[in-house]
């Protein structure tokens, strides 16, 4: 009970208890503040050590991703020439995070976007299946969606992601089996350094493809209408997943460097804090001897 | 062009992983080992019936290493 007073308290009430209590309370408020001091030194070595790190793999990372575009940009250069008729009512959702957390809000921004898109229904099948990339936003779904998670993959982004896999992932969705008219991808769009926002890429099925007008005035064969169509959506996921690596990257290294701004600041005022409390402390001594030796 | 009979087995990405994989090797030592990483992958994928995860499947299992993780089992 005695230890619930706080300082204010302490300051308020004056000697009902006599010096030794309070410069005891006092020494214990120093000692925690300290130790306080100390754990906050600490957290400020890591974040700024993890910021360091995400800061150089940042280079790398968008390097990856302005090649990784292209395989994107030419998937969308076809599928805007043959663009489907007929609106798809059951779509495949792909959602790209990652495993790995303390990248502030990535992973959350492409969960959310996911669902909302569930809640404007209109012409979304409710049943419509879920595949995700990353544990992380695998929890989130798993709670908010759970009928719908199909697959899940998990041991992507450590280092930049890989056409290897992207190929495995294409290769498992299609091997599955799940049933949907056309595939979504959602991940996080790289806007700059500082910034990123969830977007969609829509990838076409084998019949969208064979369906669409534009498709039609050539005569293909139908292993190559298949191939075309698998290549296309490990192309997208490839886009999607270094692009989603990016990102996190630079969200991982803006957080750690607002968390090591706080932590300088929270060690400037503990800093002072502590400071005074000290000072006080031996003020008070001091009056003490004073006092005792003024008495005799 | 001859009939292709991998159709039936795997799908155009597997195939053009096989065929990366076989240029790799094929490479100058120095240009193979920084193609070698583009290769890799770690992924593993867990199939999901009515909200419950199945188990965790590794696409490539990872190679076993001489080195037994440490086990108090005698």
């Amino acid at each position: 009970m005695l230890a619930r007073r706080t300082l204010a308290r302490v300051g308020s009430q004056p000697s009902v208890l006599g010096a030794a209590p309070t410069n005891a309370r006092n020494m214990a408020t120093l000692r925690e503040l300290e130790l306080r001091l100390k754990s906050v030194r600490n957290i400020e070595k890591i974040t700024k050590s993890m910021k360091m790190i995400a800061s150089t793999k940042l280079a790398k990372a968008q390097r990856a991703m302005t090649q990784g575009k292209e395989y994107g940009a030419a998937n969308a250069e076809l599928f805007q020439n043959a663009p489907t008729e007929t609106p798809a009512k059951r779509k495949l959702f792909i959602v790209v995070s990652s495993d790995k957390g303390l990248c502030g809000g990535v992973h959350s921004s492409v969960s959310k976007a996911t669902r909302r898109v569930f809640a404007e229904q209109q012409e979304i099948d409710p049943e419509s299946p879920i595949t995700i990339i990353g544990d992380k936003s695998k929890a989130q779904l798993s709670r908010a969606l759970p009928k719908n998670v199909a697959l899940t993959f998990n041991q992507i982004g450590r280092d930049v992601p890989t056409f290897a896999d992207a190929a495995g992932v294409a290769d498992l969705i299609i091997k599955s089996g799940v049933k949907y008219d056309s595939i979504t991808i959602v991940y996080n769009k790289f806007i700059s350094a500082i910034s990123y926002e969830a977007a969609t890429l829509e990838v076409l099925t084998e019949n969208a493809l064979k369906e669409s007008p534009g498709f039609k005035a050539y005569e293909m064969e139908d292993d190559f209408t298949k191939d075309l169509s698998e290549f296309a959506l490990a192309n997208a996921i490839y886009a999607a997943l270094v692009e989603g690596h990016a990102c996190e990257i630079s969200a991982r290294r803006n957080a750690m460097d607002n968390a090591s701004k706080n932590a300088s600041d929270m060690i400037n005022s503990l800093q002072l804090q502590y400071n005074r409390g000290r000072q006080a402390a031996i003020t008070n001594e001091l009056v003490d001897i004073i006092t005792g030796a003024s008495a005799l | 062009m001859s009939s292709a009979t991998w159709r039936a087995h795997f799908t155009f990405n597997r195939y053009s992983q096989i065929c990366a994989r076989a240029l790799r090797q094929s490479l100058k030592e120095s240009e193979r080992v920084k193609a070698e990483k583009r290769g890799l992958t770690a992924l593993r994928y867990q199939h999901w019936e009515n909200g419950q995860g199945g188990e965790q499947v590794y696409l490539v299992p990872p190679e076993e290493t001489e080195k037994p993780k440490g086990s108090a089992a005698v």
